[in-house]
């Protein structure tokens, strides 16, 4: 039977619109393609059937007639009627289609796509089906092209998918930013110019240089009057700028070098009379303020925590309840035992690692570290623990001892008192050390942690030896909330705060608010003492 | 409640004082013990920790209220309110050695001295799984080592442990040598048993652990945090651990190691837009520690198009992704040769042997001047750079 032209058209428009055939579930499967034809024919104008065979001639004249657009696994005859569909050759079949309706010119109103694909064994399907959606398009309507409801479905795609901020994230950043109440912040001014103005009216009256380094030295507020009072002397730019900027003023004595640069140790300079490297005085704006301001501020955090609505990770009472004042007993942490004390969301500690160094305080083994049992502490949540040179190594194997996964590393980035990474002073024994870490570790699988709301970086500027940014505190207590129990371990009086409990045997007294703890510990002592 | 608490406490204030800051007469923070004869004596019961310290102390005269309520600036506080990144606020940033003439002169003869003599960037273009191979024949056919080697860069798929436990390092890497190998936090666990196992064989010790932070979130270094269920918090760091394998002395052997020129905190300068697989600062505290010119940088595997690999004077990089393809070992020991003061080791027996040669930079009595050195005199403190 010789098919006319016209009875083409309507195949070549089902091969346009179902390019998936060559996938799967039907790959390419000649009776399937028939079965799918035949129905889209019925349901279109109700056409009769015609068998297997009629069907393979018509695809053979078909492909006559267009060039050999189609392209099977073998060639079709009478022995080999089981023969699969491996490509199609669009631009050929458009070009035909085009030719049937009588269009003129070489307009081709489908995106000509060619492809080609053969399924030899199992394996390769299944890469053929997993990467499929890095190559393909996902059609959203998939019937008829011509609506252009095509979404890329390519790496990009997915990616941005994958990398999306969840709700949750951003409800919890949110909830931090209204909850967290906000400290001034200054800029610091770079203008060298003003440093060295302001510089010369603030020390001008100091006829002999000398004498700033002693401590008849004034405090920031007389600073700020002697700026006052030279009001006119200086620009209004300079004057402005002083009171809404921190400025560093360059201290010059008789004996200092100036071309020999900055102190490495600046204000922490032990020798400042007679170093001869630049030093500087921290001119801070002055904040006009007072107390009622700040209950002020705290009444409006509250107002806004009322308002807000999300409230995954907080307990029932979290917006009314008073956090508990700051707790504390002094006490050797080797024998203390740890089943006193309860259970703890958040840990942190700061041991005195025994770094083979010579420091002006005891240090601790690493077998006593080790062997303490930490796992009576904490059934469930986070532990941090400050670590140094040598003991990050150990601090490592402790945690995994412990029970814990490591989590994360955070950072301490250490500034010095011109908010300047410190670069010199030979503070590691290789390199210079300028920061130092904190790992954290996780136990068990706390849903209700606050996760991803500050990063593993804290900026913040040296003090004492050993004293640690209090910037995380503010950071454990977005992680696990300012009501949850939380542990300091080896803190000092410095270390004390609402919310916390601290241990440590550099602690005054002690402070026991929680009434099963302190029963507990008395409990605890009365043993100690009673045989 | 709290002030209560405090008043409770015994006044034993000098046990106490350590812990206690006021501010000093430069305007910052201080401990107290330094500044103790102008603290007020109604000051003891106060300011057990700066926040009490605000609630308490406003009946002293010194106005410590306002100051301490500006003295120090909260990033971390700042960050949760504007966004603004901690790491972009930091003031030396682009110049990190500001402030300090001397050490800025030293890093620039130092730079100026390694450029001088180092050989021309070569570049091997080898298949992930022809790395180890093209090692050997290295090694077997011409007795290639290498003093500094560089493994992975600052992407995450770097890692390939088969990889990194096939390299052949014992041969490959000359004594004493230096590693400088890259890891994500996550990583960590496995780097350290790799250092621990057969073919590190424990003589690679962990001696510095470096950081590289990108600026803020817009950096092309910034890390990808998407899919990470494991971390509390927002990744921003790239770990590369410094190992030493051999003995080397820092008041000794400043022939082969100049120490404390750099620090152990690289921080990508603002306003980079194009990443590169490793950013140059890190090449340059390998370069700028080790005096070595032999430099080897392994990428492992396929760093994409984004992030390309730059070829680098002095080193050899190999990897798949790397665009020159010019190495040749013979060529390379030739150009090594003239551009290295070349220092033979004699061993005990007087036999020395070119397998045991140091290729190193030669350094100018300028430099030596001007580098940190361990102090000569034990415990007085230099108070400089």
């Amino acid at each position: 039977m010789k098919h006319d032209l016209s009875h083409f058209s309507s195949f070549i428009s089902f091969m346009l619109d179902f390019d998936s055939v060559l996938d799967e579930p039907v790959r390419g499967e000649l009776r399937t393609i028939m079965v799918l034809y035949q129905m889209k024919q019925k349901s279109d104008d109700g056409k009769q059937e015609s068998d297997y065979g009629s069907f393979l001639q018509y695809l053979i004249q078909l492909n006559t007639i267009s060039g050999n657009c189609l392209v099977f696994d073998r060639e079709i005859n009478e022995n080999n009627r089981n023969v699969k569909l491996v490509y199609v050759n669009r631009t050929r079949l458009v070009m035909l289609k085009d030719r049937i309706e009588g269009k003129r010119g070489w307009t081709i109103p489908y995106e000509v796509v060619s492809k080609q694909r053969s399924f030899k064994n199992s394996n390769e399907e299944l890469l053929a089906i997993l990467s499929s959606p890095l190559h393909s398009r996902l059609e959203i309507n998939g019937v008829n092209n011509s609506t252009n409801e095509i979404a890329e479905c390519d790496y990009e795609t997915l990616d941005k998918l994958i990398r999306a901020t969840s709700a949750r994230s951003v409800l919890s950043k949110e909830k931090a930013r209204l909850k967290t109440v906000e400290k001034k912040y200054f800029q610091v001014c770079n203008n060298v110019n003003h440093n060295q103005i302001l510089a010369n009216v603030c020390f001008k009256k100091n006829v002999d240089h000398q004498s700033i380094t002693k401590n008849s030295i004034p405090g920031m507020a007389h600073m700020h009057h002697k700026i006052d009072e030279c009001r006119n002397m200086i620009s209004q730019d300079i004057y402005s700028c002083s009171k809404s900027k921190i400025h560093f003023l360059p201290i010059i004595n008789s004996h200092t070098e100036v071309f020999s640069g900055d102190c490495s140790y600046l204000d922490t300079c032990h020798k400042m009379k007679t170093c001869r490297y630049v030093h500087y005085f921290t001119l801070n704006p002055l904040i006009e303020g007072n107390d009622n301001n700040s209950s002020a501020d705290e009444n409006e955090i509250q107002r806004q925590c009322l308002a807000h609505e999300y409230t995954i990770g907080e307990c029932f009472s979290e917006n009314h309840r008073k956090v508990i004042p700051p707790q504390w007993i002094n006490c050797d942490v080797r024998y203390l035992p740890f089943s006193v004390l309860g259970k703890f969301a958040a840990i942190i500690s700061d041991p005195a690692w025994d770094i083979h160094m010579s420091l002006p305080y005891g240090t601790c083994k690493d077998e006593e570290l080790l062997s303490l049992p930490m796992h009576e502490l904490q059934d469930e949540g986070i532990i941090l623990l400050w670590v140094t040179g040598r003991s990050i190594q150990i601090g490592r194997r402790a945690l995994l001892q412990w029970g814990y996964t490591i989590s994360d590393e955070v950072i301490w980035v250490k500034l010095n008192q011109l908010k300047r990474t410190i670069v010199t002073g030979r503070t590691g024994h290789w390199l210079n050390h300028s920061k130092e870490h904190l790992l954290v570790g996780v136990k068990g699988n706390p849903a209700w942690l606050n996760r991803k709301i500050d990063t593993d970086i804290v900026v913040s500027a040296t003090r004492a030896t050993s004293r640690k940014p209090d910037e995380i505190y503010d950071i454990v207590e977005r992680l696990v909330g300012v009501h949850s129990r939380k542990l300091e371990i080896f803190g000092r009086d410095h270390n004390t705060r609402p919310g916390w409990l601290t241990i440590g045997n550099q602690l005054q007294g002690s402070f026991i608010y929680e009434t099963e703890v302190k029963t507990r510990y008395q409990q605890y002592l009365g043993t100690k003492e009673g045989p | 409640m709290s002030r209560a608490v405090s008043k409770s406490r015994p006044s034993t204030s000098n046990a106490n004082h350590a812990n206690r800051y006021t501010y000093n007469k430069f305007g910052s923070r201080k401990e107290s013990a330094s500044t103790r004869e102008t603290a007020i004596a109604g000051s003891l019961e106060s300011s057990r920790s700066s926040r009490e310290n605000q609630n308490q102390n406003h009946n002293q005269n010194l106005n410590p209220k306002k100051i301490s309520a500006s003295s120090e600036i909260d990033y971390c506080n700042h960050y949760i309110h504007t966004k603004q990144n901690a790491i972009s606020q930091i003031r030396n940033i682009a110049n990190p050695t500001e402030g300090y003439p001397k050490l800025s002169k030293l890093h620039q003869l130092k730079r100026a001295q390694v450029e001088k003599h180092a050989t021309t960037p070569y570049g091997v273009r080898v298949a992930t799984d022809k790395i180890i191979p093209t090692i050997n024949s290295w090694i077997d056919n011409y007795g290639l080592k290498f003093d500094v080697i560089m493994i992975g860069a600052l992407v995450e798929n770097q890692f390939i442990l088969p990889l990194l436990n096939s390299i052949p390092i014992s041969k490959l890497c000359a004594k004493p040598g230096f590693l400088f190998i890259w890891a994500t936090t996550q990583k960590i666990i496995e780097l350290t048993s790799l250092l621990n196992n057969d073919n590190f064989n424990k003589k690679f010790r962990r001696s510095e652990e470096l950081i590289f932070l990108p600026v803020d979130k817009d950096s092309p270094y910034y890390p990808d945090n998407s899919g990470d269920s494991v971390s509390l918090l927002e990744k921003q760091q790239w770990h590369c651990w410094m190992c030493i394998t051999g003995t080397v002395r820092r008041s000794t052997d400043n022939h082969l190691i100049h120490c404390n020129v750099d620090t152990d905190l690289q921080i990508e300068s603002a306003g980079n837009k194009k990443k590169s697989s490793v950013p140059e600062a890190m090449y340059r505290v390998a370069e700028n520690f080790s005096n070595s010119n032999r430099r080897l940088h392994i990428i492992p595997s396929k760093t994409g198009y984004d992030c390309p690999i730059k070829i680098r004077k002095g080193w050899v990089i190999m990897g798949p992704d790397v665009i020159l393809n010019n190495f040749d070992p013979m060529n390379y020991s030739r150009e090594l040769n003239a551009a290295s003061v070349v220092q033979y080791n004699t061993y005990a027996n007087g036999s020395n042997t070119g397998a045991n040669a140091q290729y190193l930079v030669p350094q100018t009595n300028e430099i030596e001047d001007l580098r940190p050195k361990s102090p000569v005199s034990g415990g007085k403190k230099t108070n400089s750079t």
